[in-house]
């Protein structure tokens, strides 16, 4: 029991990056975009994340604002590279495939090279830590596992209910919709549709951003060159696993993760499985058995997923 | 628009490249002129290395560049007239590096990861003249290439009786990236160093399948703590993120072994009782008496306490480096450097019937 409960509360926590990485890429898709790049965003995020609490009090603990002002720069600069993503595939309608994988070497690239340049070497900072909610925590059972973690692992669980009702429920949310399943019908009834996409994409980044800087900051507490690691397309994977629904992608991610955790339990209590690398895989395994097997994923997509609009040729 | 946007983006590249190359500004002199300097001069020794992470990862690539900065500081001065590191290089790019570095003069290529096995087997045939030095293993690749292995189950062993001595829970973990080359050496010997001062004690053994992840690497190190165990260690650069999460347990009694001494120099390094590390610079010393002997390979050089291929530091500052556990690490240690191949046994580890 206990051994379940140590591992569901370090999924809790464990997923936290990928939920708010997948659920920015969600924003972008939903307006007909998809941007490879979360990976290369998440860099500069964990980056600029690190950056600001070390400029303050290196390795040594900072007050919370200053922890806050690093999440808060990685999301900035995060808008800002999904902005920069929006003029080279909105504007100049280059293939977003591409693009996107353009942006992700350039954003690995332009993290590693800020990090030797203005921190040197493998660093840790403080970071922000798990603090145990008194009462709630001690709940049998769901106190450990709900009650136990830092405080952006909660902002994080707030962003599904918060972007199910911005896609669902408001007025930019059937903008973005309509962005990316119709843009034409959405153009025709006065919607920019470039300019919806432009904010999905700063949305999205950001979310990215913030992603990266809360592995450097909460999880990791420590910055190298390739602390991503390939997350941010796992992200991009989420999406599709969990069919554009910020709820599914939420179940997806948690899965992801309890995978990932699992494998780790399974080579600690059952060693004489012996076949790590087939561990090591499961997480992926199980993501592409989930969308190999699910025929009914088209539907849900948007239908103008990666179509550059071009107004002159709407009709 | 279209051209102010153009107009801007260019101007942006520009700035951020500026920027970002703005605070370290190195020395061009070598790179045009380097080729024809080596014609000039030919037994000018110049080295490059490549690493699959960085030169300052407190782990693997770390410690190569620290034995050769270190050799270059103790050979007569000159006598090493260039050095060059090429870092996170994945292995389908490892040949552009190392023909880039051959046209440039580069005479003795050190390709450090098992991983580039292949690209060095290609290149040391492709370029005879050159010497390369590849790690680990222990199988000759070529007339001129120099094998070099750790044996690092001398390390582990050290590691584990630190382990087996200090852990209150009778239980211990290990945090490895793959079970290959130099990382299963020391983990199977951390295992028997273990099981050789506390027999009872409880032994995970975990890989995260990579040799860089150093979030992995802290996931499933939380992993092991919640599981129970109390000290733990971790081979290769991915550990540093072990270490870290061992270190978000500042009041608890949760210890490190380290497989760097850079590690105890960190911040986190308090939770480390002592650490081990490689001294490449004897290796490289040697590599560079040999290419003026005009030998370029076809040897295997190993590492052990006895040929001085490894150092060993305390934290005298943490509270688990007892004088009891000093004198039975330094007991064995002694015996390591009176004799090699003292863990041979290492090969019967099987982490299945752990």
């Amino acid at each position: 029991m206990e051994l379940m409960i140590n591992t569901l509360t370090l999924t809790a926590r464990f997923t936290v990056a990928l939920l708010i990485a997948s659920m920015g890429e969600m924003f972008n898709q939903k307006s007909g975009i998809f941007n490879l790049g979360c990976e290369g965003i998440m860099s500069m995020g964990a980056f600029l994340g690190m950056l600001v609490p070390f400029l303050y009090g290196g390795a040594g603990t900072v007050p919370g604002y200053i922890n806050a002002a690093g999440l808060i720069a990685g999301a900035l600069c995060g808008a800002l590279m999904g902005l920069l993503f929006g003029v080279v595939v909105i504007s100049f309608r280059a293939p977003q495939g591409i693009a996107g994988i353009g942006l992700q070497m350039f954003g690995v690239g332009l993290a590693g090279t800020f990090f030797r340049s203005y921190i040197g070497g493998t660093q840790s900072i403080t970071g922000i830590n798990a603090k145990a909610i008194p009462v709630l925590s001690e709940i049998p059972v769901l106190g450990p596992i709900l009650f136990t973690h830092n405080p952006v692992v909660y902002i994080a669980y707030l962003m599904v209910p918060v972007a199910w009702y911005i896609i669902f429920k408001t007025p930019w949310g059937l903008k973005i919709r309509a962005a990316g399943t119709y843009p034409k019908a959405a153009d025709s009834l006065g919607i920019n549709v470039n300019k919806i996409r432009y904010e999905s994409l700063a949305v999205g980044g950001a979310m990215a951003g913030f992603a990266g800087a809360f592995l450097t900051l909460c999880q990791a507490k420590m910055f190298n060159a390739g602390i991503i690691s390939g997350r941010g397309f796992i992200a991009v994977a989420l999406v599709y696993f969990g069919q554009w629904h910020p709820v599914k992608i939420f179940l997806g991610a948690l899965l992801f993760t309890f995978a990932q955790s699992l494998q780790t339990q399974i080579q600690i209590f059952v060693p004489q499985f012996g076949y790590y690398e087939f561990l090591t895989m499961l997480p992926y395994i199980l993501v592409i058995a989930v969308l190999a097997f699910n025929r009914k994923s088209n539907k849900f997509g948007p239908a103008a997923l990666g179509k550059p609009f071009n107004r002159e040729q709407r009709v | 628009m279209k051209k102010v946007l153009t107009v801007i983006l260019c101007l942006s590249l520009v700035l951020v490249l500026s920027v970002s190359c703005s605070k370290k500004a190195e020395p061009t002199d070598n790179s045009g002129k380097a080729a024809e300097k080596t014609v000039e001069k030919a037994k000018e020794i110049k080295v490059a290395l490549i690493v699959s992470s960085t030169i300052d990862d407190k782990g693997w690539c770390q410690a190569m560049h620290d034995g050769i900065t270190q050799a270059m500081n103790e050979l007569p001065k000159g006598k090493i007239s260039d050095y060059k590191a090429v870092e996170n290089t994945q292995p389908a790019d490892t040949m552009t590096a190392i023909r880039t570095y051959v046209n440039l003069g580069y005479n003795i290529i050190i390709v450090h990861g098992s991983q580039y096995r292949a690209q060095v087997e290609e290149a040391s045939k492709e370029f005879p003249d050159v010497m390369f030095a590849f790690g680990t293993t222990t199988d000759i690749i070529g007339p001129n290439v120099f094998s070099y292995m750790p044996q690092s189950e001398e390390t582990g062993y050290l590691s584990g009786i630190i382990a087996g001595m200090t852990t209150k829970a009778n239980h211990v973990g290990l945090v490895g990236p793959i079970d290959g080359g130099d990382s299963a050496r020391y983990n199977r010997g951390y295992v028997l160093g273990v099981q050789s001062v506390n027999p009872s004690c409880k032994i995970d053994v975990t890989h995260i399948g990579d040799f860089n992840d150093t979030v992995k690497s802290g996931e499933f190190a939380q992993n092991l703590i919640q599981g129970g165990c109390d000290v733990l260690t971790g081979s290769s650069q991915q550990a540093l993120g072990a270490l870290r999460a061992v270190a978000d347990y500042p009041d608890k009694e949760i210890w490190w072994v380290g497989q760097d001494l850079a590690q105890i120099a960190l911040d986190e390094g308090y939770k480390c009782i002592a650490a081990s590390s490689y001294n490449y610079k004897a290796v490289l010393i040697g590599l560079v008496d040999k290419f003026e002997k005009g030998k370029l390979g076809g040897e295997i050089i190993s590492m052990n306490f006895n040929n001085g291929g490894f150092e060993w530091g305390w934290n005298d500052s943490n509270p688990k480096a007892t004088a009891e556990v000093k004198k039975a690490v330094e007991s064995k240690m002694a015996e390591f450097v009176k004799a090699a191949d003292l863990v041979a046994n290492y090969k019967d580890v099987d982490y299945t019937k752990l």
